[in-house]
C-alpha cells in the first residue's frame, strides 16, 4: 500500500475512533475495551483448568479445538452488529489519481485495524502457552497457532463480505441469525457435526503440521471475494442510499389531539423513519423479555429487592431512558427552524411527556405476566412506573438543557457513539441508581413495603406537579435556546 | 419595519458584524451581498434571534426580538437545509408548518396550488422524504414553506444557490410578485449579483461586518456592484 494511503488509514483510525469523541465517551469506551480484554485474558488463563475439570476423560486441547467453531460463529454475529466498515472513506479517493484496485486493497487492509482482530489474541496466547505447549513440540504448536490465526482473519473477511453484501439492510441480519440458529440446531442434535469436524482438523494439524498450510488459501480466497465485490461496485451509489419509494404511513389521525398531537405525530415519524431511534425502540421491545433473566425462579429464593427495582426501571422505563437521554437532540438537525416558528416550548415538552407516558403505561401492562413468577411485580412495577413518569422525565428534561451534540439520525444505535457526550453517561446513572438508593433509605427506616410505597409516592407527587414542571422547564429551554443552537451547529 | 441599533457581534474579541444603524422599510426587497465571512448569515441569524448579538438591538415591527417571541407571528425564514425536517415528505412538511402557522387544510392546498409552476412537478406527490430530495428541490420546499401564512417579513439566505437556471428566473418573479401582492418585506442575500440586483429594491454591500454601500436600485446598480467585487488589477492567474 502506498505510504500516503497508509497514513490516511492511520489518521482515520486515530481521529475517528478515539480522539473525536468526548473525554467521557473515550473513557467509557476505553473501559469497555479493557474489560473485554481482561475477560478474555482470564478466560485464556483458566480455560485449561476448566476443561480439565469439566471433561476429565477428554484431552483438553482436543476439547478446546472442538468448541472453537462456536466461538467463530458468535464472533461473526458480533462483528456483523458492531464492526464498522470503512466504506465511506473511499469517496474522496475515487477522483484522485489512485487506481481502483489500490483503493480496494486499501479499504480491506484498513478494515483489519479493528479491535475485534486484537481481542482473540488475549485468549489465544495464554491458551497456547499454558495448554497446547505442554503436550506438543515447537513446530506443531506453531502450525496450530498459525491455523487459528488464519481462521480469525478468515472470519474477519467473511464478516466484512457479508456486511458489504447486506449493505445496511437490517432484516438480512435476522436471516443470518436464523441460518445460524438452524446450523446450531443441526450441530446440537448431532445431525451434522460441524464443530467436531473443525476440532478434528485442528487435532490433525497438531499431529501432522503440514496440513495447516493449505488453510492459508481460506483467507486469500475470502480476500479475493471481497476484492472482486468491491472493484465492481466502487461507485458513489454504494454508499448513498438507494432511491426507492418509501411506504408513507399516514399519521393525520393524530391531528385530532390538537397541537400536542401534531408533535406526537412528528415524534412517531422520527422514530419510525430513522434508523437510530428505530433501533432504540426495537431494543426497548426486546428488553421487555429481560424479565425472564431477572425474575427467574431460583428454587424458592426470591431475588434481592434491588433486582426488582432495576427490573422495573428496565422493563417499564427502558424506552424513556434510552430515548430520553438524547432529548432534545433528536430534533437537533432542524432545531433552528423550530426556534423560528410560532411554537410553544410547552407543547414541545408536553408531547414528549405524553409519548413517554403512553409507552411506559403500555410497557407496564405488557410486563404484568411476570406476576405469574412473582406476584409482587404488580406493585413493584407500578411503583417504578410512577417513579419513571414523576421523577425520571423531569431528570431527562433537566439533562436535555445541557444537550451538546447534534445527532445523526440515520446510523444504527449499536455501538454508535456519535452525539454521545458526558451528559449521556451521567444521565443513565441517576435514573438507574436514584430509585435504588431512595428505596433502601426508606426501607431502612420503615421496611420493604414502605420502600415501594415511597418510590410510588414520590413519583405520584411528580406526576401531580407535571404541568408545573413542564412550565418550569419550558422557561429554562427558552433561556437555553441560543446555547443549544450553537452546540448543535458546532458539533 | 426592522430597526437595527448599534449592533455588534464579536467572537473572542474579533468583531464579525458592526452595524451602527440600519432601518429596513416595509415592502422593501432588501438585497445583501458580500464575500464569504462578510457577516450576511450572522446578521440574518441575529434578526431571527438564533444567535445573540454582543451589543445592540434588533426591533422588528416594534418588537425587540430578544425580549418577545411575538415577531414569529409575522416572520418566515429559510436559512439553509437544516430548516427542513429530513424524514418528512414535502406534503407532510408543509402540513406541519401550516399547523404552526394556523392554516387550514383548504388554505394550505390553495396556497400550494399557487406554486405549481415553481415546483415543476418535482416536489409534491413524490413518495420520497425531503432528505432524499436533490439540493435544489430541498431549497424549493424550504422557500415555499417560509412563505406560508402570509408573513410580513421573509428572510432568505442565498435562495438562488443550487437552483437550476429556469427556477432562478421563476424565483425572481415569485419574490417580486409576492412582495407586490402582499406588501411583504424581503431580506435576501446571494452571491449571484445579477439575481440579487434584479429582485432587490435596495442593495447593501457588507464587507468584514460593515456596511460599505447602501443604495436604492437604479439601472446602473448591477454595474456598480460588479465593479465593487471585481479585482482591481486583473492579472493572469494561469
Amino acid at each position: 500500500m502506498n505510504r500516503n494511503l497508509f497514513s490516511l488509514a492511520w489518521r482515520e483510525t486515530i481521529r475517528s475512533a478515539y480522539w473525536g469523541k468526548s473525554l467521557a465517551t473515550s473513557l467509557g469506551l476505553g473501559f469497555l475495551a479493557l474489560y473485554f480484554s481482561a475477560n478474555f485474558l482470564f478466560l485464556g488463563i483458566f480455560i485449561p483448568k476448566i476443561l480439565a475439570e469439566e471433561f476429565p476423560n477428554i484431552d483438553p486441547v482436543s476439547k478446546f479445538n472442538s468448541i472453537l467453531l462456536g466461538y467463530f460463529a458468535i464472533d461473526l454475529l458480533v462483528r456483523q452488529l458492531m464492526q464498522k466498515l470503512p466504506t465511506v472513506s473511499f469517496r474522496p479517493l475515487l477522483v484522485q489519481n489512485v487506481r481502483r484496485p489500490q483503493i480496494s486493497h486499501y479499504l480491506m487492509l484498513r478494515s483489519l485495524l479493528s479491535f475485534f482482530n486484537v481481542l482473540p489474541f488475549f485468549l489465544l496466547v495464554p491458551v497456547t502457552v499454558s495448554m497446547v505447549a505442554n503436550a506438543h513440540s515447537g513446530f506443531e504448536i506453531f502450525s496450530w497457532f498459525l491455523s487459528v490465526v488464519i481462521l480469525i482473519f478468515s472470519n474477519h473477511f467473511l464478516a466484512i463480505y457479508l456486511k458489504w453484501r447486506f449493505n445496511d439492510a437490517e432484516y438480512q441480519f435476522f436471516i443470518l441469525l436464523a441460518a445460524f440458529a438452524g446450523l446450531f440446531a443441526l450441530n446440537h442434535f448431532g445431525i451434522v457435526d460441524f464443530s467436531g469436524a473443525l476440532g478434528k482438523l485442528l487435532d490433525l494439524i497438531l499431529v501432522s503440521p503440514a496440513i495447516a498450510f493449505p488453510l492459508i488459501l481460506l483467507p486469500v480466497l475470502l480476500y479475493m471475494l471481497n476484492f472482486r465485490f468491491l472493484i465492481g461496485r466502487m461507485f458513489l451509489n454504494m454508499i448513498t442510499t438507494k432511491q426507492k419509494e418509501e411506504k408513507i404511513r399516514d399519521y393525520s389521525w393524530l391531528d385530532r389531539l390538537g397541537e400536542t398531537g401534531r408533535f406526537i405525530a412528528l415524534e412517531l415519524k422520527l422514530i419510525w423513519r430513522n434508523k437510530r431511534p428505530r433501533s432504540i425502540a426495537t431494543m426497548a421491545i426486546v428488553f421487555l423479555s429481560y424479565g425472564l433473566l431477572i425474575y427467574k425462579d431460583t428454587n424458592g429464593h426470591e431475588p434481592p429487592e434491588f433486582l426488582f427495582i432495576l427490573g422495573g426501571i428496565i422493563l417499564v422505563g427502558m424506552f424513556s431512558i434510552s430515548y430520553g437521554q438524547f432529548f432534545p437532540a433528536w430534533h437537533s438537525n432542524y432545531f433552528s427552524m423550530l426556534m423560528c416558528q410560532r411554537l410553544k416550548m410547552k407543547q414541545f415538552l408536553r408531547s414528549f411527556y405524553m409519548l413517554v407516558t403512553v409507552i411506559s403505561v403500555t410497557s407496564y401492562f405488557l410486563t404484568l405476566p411476570y406476576a405469574l413468577i412473582y406476584p409482587k411485580v404488580i406493585y413493584t412495577h407500578l411503583a417504578m412506573l410512577l417513579y419513571n413518569l414523576g421523577i425520571n422525565v423531569p431528570v431527562i428534561f433537566f439533562i436535555g438543557l445541557y444537550s451538546k451534540k447534534r445527532l445523526e439520525l440515520n446510523q444504527s444505535s449499536v455501538m454508535n457513539y456519535q452525539g454521545v457526550g458526558a451528559s449521556q453517561w451521567l444521565a443513565a446513572l441517576p435514573m438507574m441508581l436514584g430509585p435504588i438508593g431512595l428505596f433502601y433509605i426508606v426501607k431502612l427506616a420503615f421496611g420493604t413495603t414502605a420502600g415501594y410505597i415511597g418510590l410510588g409516592l414520590v413519583g405520584f407527587i411528580g406526576i401531580l406537579c407535571h404541568s408545573f414542571i413542564i412550565e418550569f422547564f419550558s422557561k429554562q429551554y427558552r433561556k437555553q435556546k441560543h446555547q443549544l443552537i450553537a452546540n448543535y451547529k458546532n458539533s | 419595519m426592522i430597526q437595527i441599533q448599534n449592533l455588534i457581534k464579536a467572537y473572542n474579541k474579533e468583531i464579525v458584524l458592526n452595524i451602527p444603524e440600519l432601518t429596513i422599510e416595509k415592502g422593501e426587497i432588501f438585497g445583501l451581498v458580500g464575500n464569504n465571512g462578510a457577516g450576511k448569515t450572522t446578521l440574518f441569524n441575529i434578526i431571527l434571534d438564533l444567535i445573540v448579538a454582543s451589543k445592540g438591538s434588533v426591533t422588528s415591527n416594534g418588537i425587540n426580538v430578544r425580549e418577545s417571541e411575538d415577531w414569529k407571528d409575522f416572520t418566515g425564514a429559510f436559512i439553509d437545509e437544516t430548516f427542513l425536517i429530513g424524514y418528512l415528505t414535502a406534503e407532510e412538511y408543509f402540513a406541519f408548518i401550516a399547523g404552526l402557522r394556523k392554516m387550514s387544510k383548504v388554505q394550505t392546498a390553495d396556497f400550494l396550488d399557487g406554486f405549481t409552476d415553481f415546483f415543476n412537478g418535482e416536489i409534491l406527490g413524490k413518495k420520497k422524504f425531503l432528505r432524499d430530495f436533490s439540493k435544489g428541490n430541498q431549497k424549493k420546499a424550504g422557500i415555499v414553506a417560509a412563505l406560508m401564512g402570509k408573513p410580513e417579513i421573509v428572510v432568505f439566505d442565498e435562495p438562488f444557490a443550487n437552483l437550476d437556471p429556469s427556477s432562478q428566473y421563476k424565483l425572481r418573479k415569485l419574490i417580486k410578485d409576492f412582495a407586490a401582492q402582499h406588501g411583504t418585506t424581503f431580506l435576501i442575500s446571494d452571491h449571484t449579483l445579477e439575481n440579487i440586483a434584479d429582485v432587490s429594491t435596495r442593495l447593501i454591500i457588507l464587507e468584514k461586518g460593515k456596511i460599505v454601500r447602501d443604495v436604492p436600485k437604479t439601472e446602473t446598480t448591477l454595474q456598480e456592484i460588479e465593479a465593487f467585487f471585481k479585482p482591481v488589477v486583473e492579472t493572469d492567474l494561469f
